[in-house]
């Protein structure tokens, strides 16, 4: 029975193989065309608070949004609803890219100085 | 970071290569039921990392464990040290093995349709000639609260007391990020003639500043054999 059953075995490790070297393709070709520009969006951080604070972004794309931290230490862009964890250098400025995501309010802080480092993405449906 | 077309091009020689290995598949030697890797690095980070892999099959019982530690090196390069320790076949548990893993994003995350990265590893066997060398892609692609993480690796294994070969092994994990400290997933792990599923889960606790503890386990049932092999994970890393 062994040989069976490794033959069954290496039967779903090659399909997956095949499955996951399809991904690999598809997806190659799908992000140099899938979307267009980004728009883009700014924060600040400035006395380790983030400005604007409350942030509107639509929904159901794709956004970048620009972070200038214009204080003397590092601050750390952080949040669980947007899946999101990136270091901003003192005197730097950072891009993360946030969506597409359905309308909302989702919350993120400074790792650093959560205290007052704390802010909000309010993600909005467009009206056309 | 790379641009969009070096990030192309670099997929689709990985994905050639990856075609390759998958016609020079071997016998595995190793336990496959390890980690999911993801494809991310955060700057100025260092960690240290427990891993335990405790396997059972009604003819024996294989235990590994590994202790490392971490460091980010530039905002999407991160490496870490492992020592090994595993019960060798008369019971006794024993340093085994000395390893360095690299992990680069090759993507910033969220930027295009998925998100890449790559991980090397290098490990040496202490008390034999046997080396082990790993590469492979990390894929991550999210659905709203839904993660989707892919590994593929190739795996080169040679020297003196051991053959050498070719082993191939994919790993996938569909996690639901329902709080931070409870992300529910499964997990898929193949690796020639061992195919695994089962449920696992992740979390993390922050504490101040960057410091925070994730965890991570996982209950892997063989599904491709009749008779018992189940694999228990558990992975805790403290991160500051």
């Amino acid at each position: 029975m062994q040989p069976q059953r490794n033959l069954q075995a290496s039967l779903i490790y090659s399909t997956l193989s095949q499955l996951f070297c399809a991904i690999v393709f598809i997806a190659s070709i799908w992000s140099q065309y899938a979307y267009a520009k980004n728009k883009v969006y700014y924060l600040t951080i400035k006395d380790h608070i983030f400005t604007p604070s409350t942030l509107a972004i639509p929904a159901n794309v794709k956004v970048k949004i620009i972070i200038e931290n214009k204080d003397n230490v590092a601050e750390e862009f952080d949040s669980f609803d947007l899946n999101r964890e990136k270091v901003i250098f003192a005197g730097k400025k950072s891009t993360i890219y946030v969506g597409p995501l359905p309308a909302g309010t989702y919350e993120y802080f400074g790792e650093f100085h959560p205290n007052t480092a704390r802010g909000k993405i309010i993600v909005v449906e467009e009206t056309p | 970071m790379i641009n969009k077309k070096t990030n192309t091009l670099l997929a689709l020689i990985f994905t050639i290569v990856i075609a390759i290995f998958t016609s020079l598949a071997a016998r595995a030697d190793g336990m496959v039921v390890d980690k999911v890797y993801h494809p991310y690095v955060v700057a100025n980070e260092q960690s240290f990392e427990w891993r335990l892999m405790s396997s059972q099959t009604s003819a024996e019982n294989v235990l590994a464990q590994r202790i490392g530690y971490g460091q980010s090196l530039l905002e999407d390069l991160a490496v870490e040290f492992f020592i090994i320790g595993e019960r060798d076949e008369t019971g006794d548990f024993k340093l085994q093995a000395t390893e360095i893993e690299a992990r680069w994003m090759l993507t910033e995350q969220g930027q295009y349709w998925a998100d890449w990265g790559v991980l090397f590893e290098f490990e040496k066997q202490r008390n034999s000639d046997r080396y082990e060398a790993t590469t492979g892609l990390i894929f991550e692609k999210e659905f709203n609260k839904n993660s989707l993480t892919l590994n593929f690796f190739a795996i080169r294994e040679w020297g003196n007391d051991i053959q050498n070969e070719w082993e191939l092994e994919f790993r996938a994990q569909y996690r639901y990020r329902y709080l931070p400290e409870l992300q529910p997933s499964i997990e898929f792990y193949t690796g020639e003639d061992f195919v695994g599923l089962g449920p696992g889960f992740m979390g993390v606790h922050r504490f101040e500043g960057q410091k925070q503890l994730k965890w991570e386990a996982g209950f892997i049932t063989e599904v491709s054999h009749k008779g018992k092999n189940h694999t228990l994970r558990f992975a805790v890393e403290y991160e500051f």
